[in-house]
């Protein structure tokens, strides 16, 4: 029963690792990137996430944004909300933090190979989505062909703008971009809900899969466009937010129904989550 | 820069300055850790400015809405310190009479030199940035409000009721000696220092976010208690705070 | 290994050996506390109570304490960070069946995926002697969770006999352990005489089951709407006493505590339980389980259904703590099984 353990094997000891670079997003949110001190990969599959620590106040559990094909160092894409997180936005590059993971199912790459993907990320949900349609992107013949939607509250809230124009311009998929309005002439894309941009793209229901992304609130609706344009439950795939307290299936925090989503999640099919009465 | 620390003092007993200095060995670290500007109880180093303003007592002058108010202009983060500040208090028990009556009672002959008005928390006068409740406070939240500040990590108040300490402390429930205890309704973050000591809980640290009230009723019922018995009880430390039937 | 038989007089001999030896380490027992009983450091075996009937929190204490330090760090240009293990050996004696099987959960829990060190590392260290429950609580229903005897998860196991103890060995390590002490070899008539008085315990359960334990599961599953929820939760406190009696109780929280002089300081882990109003609340500040009826149905479910399915035990060992510790008589979970089985 009791197998030979050392306290050096605690599941509560993170890595340290060196921010190297921090960039602001939008007044709320920034990207960090870090790299171990020990000079070892973080080794995560998109969606996976880690648990970061600040000493002295607390740990969070956030999802990698860079994807694991960039290789030496890795990104975390961060809203100042709680405790920690909002201590990480005043660290400067050269700071030291203690990560633990990755954590957690991570998308199914191996179930998305050759098919085609149809990306629908809302606001922040876009961050760790970034790390899989990157890695779609870098390994691009894997794949059949590829749609991404991206949808946010209005055009100061758009994040990774840089990447949004790799994006746009790409000729590896289609990106349609919208806004939910607009009070200026700030911006001349398309302004709507996200599920305003289902019409402009076709895909073959059979074939594809939808990795969806974004609030609660667009989870119903972005679902229920899925459903109607004949893609299977199965065929939907999301990343459900819940409090990963110790990122390890020990803590109970993060449960659902039955599951941990710190374990099982937090990535779940449609057809899964609609069998768990506590998920959305 | 070290924090600059104040403590004021209103209408109270003080003794949540008194809790303060009872710190022993963390009285030297906490005093390492900022500078103490002002504390009646234990120096005479007076400043006009200040990053965290504790207070300690309720308001029940009009003087002393105009102090409060001033500190609230110099002092970056105000903090209510302990029952009356946070919640009226035992003080707030003068307001079941008419403050002529009050006078009278304390000062009789001389009544008339004194002006007093129902006594209310703090909040009720100024923006509180953090409470810390109990009668008195317990010193370690008080040590670790300083510490959020020192390293920046938000202060939140203790939200699970007494009951949950008072587990964690192995004691036997208040209610199997026969004793009708608030600590069900209570918020904690005092390891259930009262039961502990063998007493019950008086609900010094003001009611949890959400009291069931309902359930307190039945288990009322169950003591041979009433609503009024409870509410007696409760407003012995809450006495300013809207406590509804 | 052979089974023993041990006079009263003797087995107080053999537990002052322990203690004085320290042979098993620390020596932590039942005793009187007012008129409780809760566990800890025997001085010596006068203060052994093994005829009591609960004990105020169960022994999973020594193994997963109510508060534990897991890192301690200092701060700098690298912070330094260290974990803390305390894996200093103890003797549990006295330990009921019901209570063993709550250990039993836990190793479940905290080995498998992910060992936990913390936790593993005392219960590598650890002896635990049990004793039978021939005093069962009012509220206790072990007898229909099939816990009140178990054949796993002890060293050494105790039943009251009349004048002796019969001594149940489970382990070398017990074995090792009593051959020390003045005992005679257990006879078929011993043994006969031990399962007898288990079997009579049984019958001195007051709260039973109206349904065979395993068929919980079932029941759940097809009375997720069940309005026994509602009914039930309408009175909880939301004061956590359930949870934090539990001897499944497997979750908490994790909290950083730095020190005054803010060189350094440390992480702690602290029980946390899903009665609680926050402990679903993301920092967005969301709370995926905001209503007292979705935590009280979550814990129901915990206790008949997710932990079984995960980890083989059953989540609640029906000791009726929780019974006992709750002001708004809501939780015992026998009660709730057997409200909806009965259509209520």
């Amino acid at each position: 029963m009791v197998m030979q353990l050392s306290a050096k094997q605690s599941l509560h000891l993170p890595r340290i690792a060196e921010l190297i670079r921090v960039e602001a997003l939008s007044d709320r949110e920034k990207v960090f990137e870090f790299k171990f001190d020990d000079g070892k990969e973080l080794g995560q599959m998109p969606g996976q996430f880690v648990e970061i620590s600040i000493f002295g106040v607390g740990e969070a559990p956030i999802s990698v944004t860079s994807s694991p094909t960039h290789k030496g160092s890795f990104e975390l894409a961060v809203r100042a909300t709680g405790s920690v997180t909002n201590k990480l936005h005043t660290l400067d590059k050269g700071a030291k933090v203690g990560i633990r993971g990755p954590f957690g199912n991570g998308f199914p790459i191996q179930t998305l190979k050759g098919k085609d993907i149809l990306f629908v990320a809302g606001g922040i949900g876009l961050f760790p989505l970034r790390s899989l349609i990157n890695y779609v992107l870098d390994n691009r013949k894997d794949f059949g062909e590829v749609n991404t939607l991206f949808g946010c509250r209005s055009p100061q809230e758009r994040l990774f703008i840089g990447q949004l124009a790799e994006w746009n311009s790409c000729k590896d998929m289609c990106f349609l971009e919208t806004v939910d309005r607009c009070a200026d002439d700030s911006w001349s894309g398309n302004v709507g809900v996200i599920t305003t941009l289902f019409p402009k793209v076709s895909f073959d229901p059979a074939k594809t899969y939808a990795i969806v992304v974004g609030p609660p609130i667009m989870y119903r609706f972005v679902i229920a466009e899925c459903l109607k344009k004949g893609l299977a439950d199965d065929h939907i795939i999301m990343s459900l937010e819940r409090r990963m307290k110790c990122g390890v299936g020990k803590c109970g925090h993060c449960q659902i129904n039955g599951l941990y989503c710190c374990q099982e999640g937090p990535v779940f099919t449609y057809a899964q989550v609609k069998s768990l009465k506590e998920a959305v | 820069m070290k924090p600059r620390v104040a403590f004021f003092d209103f209408t109270g007993c003080e003794g949540c300055q008194l809790e303060v200095l009872n710190f022993n060995l963390e009285i030297v670290d906490l005093i390492g850790a900022v500078d103490i500007v002002e504390f009646r109880e234990a120096s005479s180093d007076h400043s006009d400015e200040y990053d965290i303003a504790f207070i300690e007592g309720s308001q029940t002058t009009d003087r002393d809405v105009e102090r409060i108010q001033k500190i609230r202009e110099r002092a970056k983060i105000l903090v209510a310190l302990g029952a009356c500040s946070c919640t009226g208090g035992v003080n707030a028990l003068k307001n079941r009479f008419s403050m002529e009556e009050n006078l009278k009672v304390v000062y009789g002959d001389s009544a008339k030199l004194y002006t007093t008005i129902p006594t209310r928390p703090t909040s009720a006068y100024v923006k509180v940035d953090a409470f810390i409740h109990g009668c008195p406070p317990n010193r370690n939240e008080v040590i670790r409000l300083v510490k959020c500040l020192l390293t920046g990590k938000k202060f939140e108040l203790y939200h699970d009721p007494v009951c949950v300490e008072c587990k964690l402390a192995e004691n036997i429930c208040a209610f199997e000696r026969g004793e009708f205890c608030l600590g069900p309704v209570t918020r904690g973050g005092c390891n259930a220092v009262c039961v502990t000591g063998g007493r019950k809980c008086w609900g010094c640290r003001a009611p949890v976010d959400e009291p069931n009230v309902n359930s307190e009723k039945e288990l009322l019922a169950r003591y041979g208690l009433t609503v009024d018995d409870m509410l007696m009880q409760l407003k012995i430390f809450n006495g300013a705070l809207e406590v509804s039937k | 290994m052979q089974n023993r038989v041990i006079s009263k007089k003797d087995l107080a001999g053999f537990v002052d050996d322990l203690i004085k030896t320290k042979a098993a380490g620390e020596v932590i027992g039942i005793k009187a506390k007012d008129d409780k009983f809760n566990f800890g450091t025997l001085k010596n075996a006068a203060e052994l109570r093994l005829d009591y009937d609960i004990a105020l929190l169960p022994p999973k204490k020594y193994f997963f304490p109510q508060i534990e330090t897991v890192l301690k760090y200092e701060f700098g240009a690298t912070p330094k960070v260290e974990p803390v293990v305390d894996d200093k050996a103890m003797c549990l004696v006295g330990v009921h069946p019901f209570d063993i099987r709550g250990i039993l959960l836990f190793d479940a829990v905290y080995g498998g995926a992910n060992p936990d060190a913390n936790l593993l590392m005392k219960r590598r260290n650890s002896t635990i002697i049990g004793v039978d429950c021939l005093t069962p609580n009012p509220k206790s229903f072990a007898a229909s969770m099939g816990t009140a005897v178990t054949d796993e998860g002890f060293d050494l196991m105790l039943t009251d006999i009349g004048g002796d103890y019969f001594v149940t060995v489970g382990t070398t390590k017990g074995d090792s352990l009593i051959k020390k002490a003045k005992t005679r070899d257990a006879t078929p008539a011993d043994q006969e005489k031990r399962d007898k008085v288990r079997k009579d315990t049984l019958k001195k359960y007051q709260v039973t089951l109206k349904m065979k334990a395993d068929e919980i599961p079932a029941l759940l599953d097809a009375n997720w709407e069940s309005k026994v929820f509602n009914d039930k939760a309408a009175t909880c406190f939301s004061c956590g006493s359930c949870v934090m009696v539990c001897p499944t109780c497997v979750c908490f929280d994790v909290q950083d505590d730095p020190a005054l002089n803010l060189k350094g300081g440390e992480r702690y882990r602290r029980w946390d339980g899903c009665m609680l109003t926050e402990f679903a609340k993301v920092a967005s500040g969301e709370n995926f389980r905001e209503h007292k009826e979705q935590r009280f149905r979550h814990r129901m479910y915990r206790k008949g259904k997710y932990l079984l399915e995960r980890y083989k035990y059953l989540g609640c060992v029906g000791c009726g703590r929780c019974a006992i510790a709750c002001l708004a008589q809501i939780a015992s979970p026998a009660e709730t099984f057997n409200l909806i089985k009965e259509g209520k």
